[in-house]
């Protein structure tokens, strides 16, 4: 079987590319975030999953909640329609981002803190790891309380453990081992 | 509640003491699915192929797949525990297990750790299990011998220092046996034993541990057992550790031997991995590197060069010249040995030990058929003193099986032939050898004159082996100045021979055979 994300890079390549040559990169993206707000929707999921429902009923109602759309979302609605691929539309939008963040050359850094910090502090993590990963780092502040202190970098796949919390469990692991 | 050793508080002192917590960055994953020890992880976009994965609870597994998407990995060992949505690391290191004198007279598990209730293996060293074989430059060929100590083996199909020699035939025809012996008759030959046992009933692998202590042959010997419960990772993996472990005396001018047994039940085991990880079935359902799996494995087996130990060392060893000899076994289904993993695995090996039901159960053990039984190298290594008396046996017993099956359908039989058959007989008896009494050079070097030079010919058939057994006495006691003059030459001079032939006639005079 495949994974579902192989099945939605071809459609989230795809509309990339269309975007970025109609320079619409961003009405893309807020597009396919509305989407996939929409199939993520408990009830709406139920009803689009529910197979009674003509593929005409489901179009006209999706093509309601989005609104006034150009004629490229709509064929993209109706596509993802006939190849019955709805509910992969979450996977589009996160593959869609993640292309739309290569391009602008930027990442997102999940910075996980216990307490919140100074705004100085934050300014120059994102100014070291801006120099680490050599991209611009758009940062999301979390803040967990259980991770005692320090702090927990998340960028893309790669984590930075400084945590009070990461560095007990090592000194555990070595203790055990 | 029971203590661990590991809690006593001198240790846990130190280990606080040298805990350094670095915030290095790692790649990570999530665990999607988990099915029969078969992980696939979303993330860890960095992860080379054969790399470790550390996953939640002390478990670590090993990159098999990179696709696109995802990463299958294979557990070692418990993965109940081990739940979808489960975070992963990258650890950046290949498997290493430990090496070293200090694994001798150990059992330990195919990651190396230890599981004959001894305590901890006290080695720093640890090595990569998998590594690339020694280049052509730094190789010497086959010289030196390994006594088996069997007579069949030694006179017949010869095995050098650094050959491979595939040990074949069906269940229950003294495989292992033939192993095992090989083991025991390695004491005081400078040569250091790794016997991996892959897919076995532990009952199975704690007999041959035991026979191995009670022949003091556990004092040269380490055990790498991954039995029939472990999993089919570690059952893969299992070799290459061993042979990790062989590598550590080649590398350093030293002489080892590793048994494989046996390497169908890895390539079975591999078989399940390979098909879980959904890679497309070939030949017999195996994948379409079930070849490579033992060629890499067994090209490490080499003899190296004394230039190539002095620079491995630094140095330290000069002009020596180390060898890993590995004795492959592998099981046939009903003798059928052109199945896939049996041609692979003889394709690879400088030759091979046939052992077959028939002969096993009509009294011939060893159970080799000296007709198929081949050793492509290992005639430049055998013993002088073997290599000049045991050069008729093969002749006489390919004579004999060729006049034997003939001889059937003749009432009348010429002079010649029949010499030729009851020789053929003579020998046939003559290379039974029971289990654990390997014979030394010079006993084997009796016996091959006497059988050579007529002295057995008139001795009954059923008495052969006794008559061989009262000679090896008798010369023990009596003539022990032969033996020692052939077991430091390894060699047999004309005045040896003379006083051999002498010694012979007196010991027939002297008994009633």
């Amino acid at each position: 079987m495949a994974e579902i994300s192989t099945i939605a890079r071809p459609y989230a390549v795809a509309i990339f590319k269309l975007a970025k040559d109609d320079k619409k990169l961003n009405v893309w993206s807020d597009l396919l975030g509305l989407l996939s707000g929409l199939v993520t929707n408990s009830e709406l999921k139920a009803f689009l999953e529910d197979t009674k429902i003509l593929d005409s009923e489901r179009e006209t109602t999706l093509m309601t909640c989005v609104g006034n759309i150009d004629e490229h979302g709509k064929n993209l609605i109706k596509l993802l329609i006939e190849n019955k691929r709805l509910m992969i539309i979450p996977y589009i939008y996160d593959i869609y981002e993640e292309l739309k963040a290569t391009e602008e050359g930027t990442m997102e850094a999940q910075i996980i803190v216990a307490e919140e910090p100074e705004a100085a502090v934050i300014k120059n993590l994102v100014a070291s790891l801006e120099k680490k990963f050599n991209k611009k780092i758009e940062s999301n502040l979390v803040i967990d309380k259980s991770i005692i202190g320090g702090t927990k970098i998340i960028v893309g796949d790669t984590v930075i453990d400084a945590s009070v919390r990461g560095q007990l469990d090592s000194l555990a692991y070595s203790l055990k081992s | 509640m029971q203590l661990s050793t590991s809690e006593i508080s001198e240790l846990i002192q130190s280990r606080i003491k040298n805990f350094s917590a670095s915030s290095e960055a790692k790649t990570q994953g999530t665990v999607v699915s988990v099915t029969d020890g078969i992980v696939r992880i979303h993330g860890l976009s960095n992860v080379m192929s054969g790399e470790m994965i550390e996953f939640p609870g002390n478990t670590y597994g090993l990159a098999l797949n990179l696709e696109r998407d995802s990463v299958g990995a294979v557990i070692m060992g418990d993965y109940e525990h081990i739940t979808e949505g489960d975070t992963c690391k990258c650890t950046g290191k290949i498997l290493e297990v430990p090496v070293g004198p200090a694994l001798i007279g150990r059992v330990v598990d195919a990651l190396g750790i230890p599981i004959d209730g001894k305590g901890p293996i006290k080695t720093k060293e640890t090595d990569k299990i998998e590594k690339v074989a020694p280049g052509v430059i730094a190789r010497k060929s086959v010289s030196e011998p390994v006594q088996t100590g069997l007579k069949a083996v030694d006179a017949m199909v010869p095995i050098g220092r650094g050959q491979r020699e595939l040990i074949i035939g069906d269940r229950q025809t003294g495989k292992t046996a033939v192993a095992v012996d090989a083991i025991i008759n390695q004491k005081g030959q400078n040569m250091k034993c790794i016997y991996v046992a892959i897919g076995q009933k532990a009952s199975t692998i704690m007999n041959v541990v035991r026979r191995l202590e009670e022949n003091g042959a556990m004092e040269y010997t380490t055990v790498v057992s991954a039995s029939a419960s472990d999993s089919a990772a570690l059952q893969f993996l299992a070799p290459y550790s061993g042979c990790t472990m062989g590598e550590y005396f080649r590398d350093r001018g030293e002489d080892a031997l590793i048994v494989y047994d046996d390497l169908t039940k890895q390539a079975v085991a591999y078989r399940q991995i390979s098909l879980l990880l959904r890679r497309p079935p070939g030949r017999e359902a195996y994948p379409g590197d079930v070849f490579y799996i033992h060629s890499r494995l067994l090209e490490r087996a080499a003899r190296v060069n004394e230039a190539y130990v002095e620079k491995f060392t630094d140095g330290k060893v000069k002009g020596k010249t180390g060898s890993l000899t590995a004795l492959p076994v592998i099981e046939t289904a009903a003798g059928d040995v052109s199945a896939f993993v049996p041609t692979n695995v003889i394709s690879i090996t400088d030759g091979q030990i046939f052992l077959e039901t028939d002969l096993f159960n009509a009294g011939i053990r060893p159970a080799m058929n000296a007709g198929i039984s081949v050793s492509r190298v290992g005639g430049a290594a055998q013993t002088k003193v073997i290599k000049k008396l045991g050069g008729g046996v093969r002749l006489a017993l390919a004579q004999y099986r060729e006049l034997a099956a003939f001889a059937q359908f003749a009432s009348d039989l010429d002079e010649a032939t029949r010499k030729q058959l009851d020789q053929g007989v003579m020998f046939t008896e003559l290379m039974k050898q029971s289990q654990y009494s390997p014979l030394s050079v010079p006993q084997m070097a009796v016996s091959l004159y006497a059988a050579n030079n007529g002295y057995l010919d008139d001795v009954p058939t059923n008495k052969v082996l006794a008559f061989e057994k009262d000679l090896h006495g008798f010369m023990a006691s009596k003539y022990k100045k032969i033996m020692d003059s052939i077991n430091s030459t390894k060699d047999l001079s004309e005045d040896d021979a003379k006083a051999l032939a002498k010694a012979i006639e007196d010991f027939k005079a002297s008994s009633s055979y």
